[in-house]
């Protein structure tokens, strides 16, 4: 049971209404929509995301994954991990990403481990060393390695308040 | 030495720039103007947090303040110790906020504690007590209470990209405020 009330997305204005059933009526939508003045710019940096052609969805789900186990959400690894899994990374690599295998045999490539490093580095320590951001700008460059912070940043984010608020993770077929 | 290139405004999209120049040309947009494909969304989000009148600007920069003492982030240190002085807070407020625990016996009101402590317990652990999150939500209500939650999110989030992109604090210029929306 969330700790803070969900909204009932049919009450809500028609912008939000209509965004949020294209999108599956998740429970995030109803708990964040409890903002409604800041839920329009979230949906707009969210639609910008998953809509930019710059990293295919495998990578973005590995750093989604890769951000969401140190983060300790529930919520954000039982929405991803069925995303990840679509998107083409294999269960011995969703182990290996959330800890649970090892990198050196689950078949990563050379951009795969150094988005996974930097993701580390980042939520361990936030910051990150010379030699890890030298080794990520060399494969990535400006533009990509600064939305790899993005999408970092958000799912860092996100899950703060997701776990603060202690959502229940959406159930396959249930209206919300 | 911030260690990209910053996007100068004539080089971004018109959108883009508006909002850049809107939020006072910082070092902080034009580095992450290099995302070209992502960063006018993340500006909107920003926008919104930043003209919503439901949280008070002095409650908004304690939130921030601590966030970014907590994530030992020393370019939203020093934008935000500046901006925090035009939002009502004090020398002494400022200094006790950006602490592990001098807040906690500086004269915040209950609400402001029980805030500072969510902040807390958030951004150092991940989570939160649900008797914490009990308290602020009856104080604050539903929308405020996901509003401050937001905003611990945001700040702690671009404290990583501001850390991982080692962002120069700009020598003078600060985020002006904004006009709230009704």
């Amino acid at each position: 049971m969330s700790r803070i009330p969900l909204v009932n997305l049919d009450q809500q204005p028609e912008s939000i209404r209509q965004w949020a059933a294209s999108r599956g009526n998740l429970n995030v939508f109803r708990l964040l929509a409890n903002a409604p003045r800041m839920f329009g710019g979230w949906t707009e940096m969210v639609d910008e995301l998953f809509a930019s052609p710059t990293f295919d969805a495998r990578m973005r789900e590995l750093i989604i994954l890769r951000v969401a186990h140190p983060q300790a959400s529930p919520y954000e690894l039982g929405q991803h991990v069925p995303l990840a899994r679509s998107a083409g990374l294999t269960d011995q690599q969703i182990d290996a990403i959330m800890g649970a295998g090892d990198l050196d045999k689950a078949g990563f490539g050379r951009a795969d481990r150094v988005a996974l490093d930097v993701v580390t580095e980042l939520c361990t320590t936030h910051h990150l060393s010379d030699e890890c951001f030298a080794a990520a700008h060399a494969i990535f460059g400006d533009d990509p390695f600064t939305e790899l912070l993005m999408i970092t940043s958000c799912y860092y984010g996100l899950a703060l308040v997701l776990n603060a608020a202690d959502l229940d993770v959406d159930v396959a077929g249930e209206p919300a | 030495m911030t260690r990209i290139p910053y996007r100068r405004p004539d080089d971004m999209t018109e959108r883009a720039r508006e909002l850049t120049l809107e939020r006072g040309n910082l070092n902080v947009y034009r580095v992450l103007a290099n995302a070209e494909k992502v960063y006018p969304g993340w500006m909107l989000a920003g926008r919104a947090a930043l003209t919503s009148p439901v949280l008070s600007r002095r409650l908004r920069e304690l939130v921030t303040l601590h966030t970014a003492y907590l994530m030992d982030c020393p370019y939203e240190l020093g934008q935000h110790k500046d901006i925090a002085r035009t939002a009502g807070l004090t020398d002494s407020d400022i200094k006790a906020v950006i602490s592990d625990s001098d807040w906690q016996t500086a004269g915040f009101n209950a609400v402001e504690l029980a805030i500072l402590r969510l902040t807390s317990e958030l951004v150092t652990q991940h989570g939160a007590s649900a008797e914490l999150v009990d308290q602020v939500h009856t104080e604050l209500g539903s929308e405020a209470t996901v509003e401050v939650l937001m905003i611990i999110g945001r700040y702690a989030g671009l404290a990583l990209m501001l850390n991982a992109l080692d962002v120069d604090l700009d020598e003078t210029a600060r985020l002006p405020t904004l006009p709230t929306t009704t």
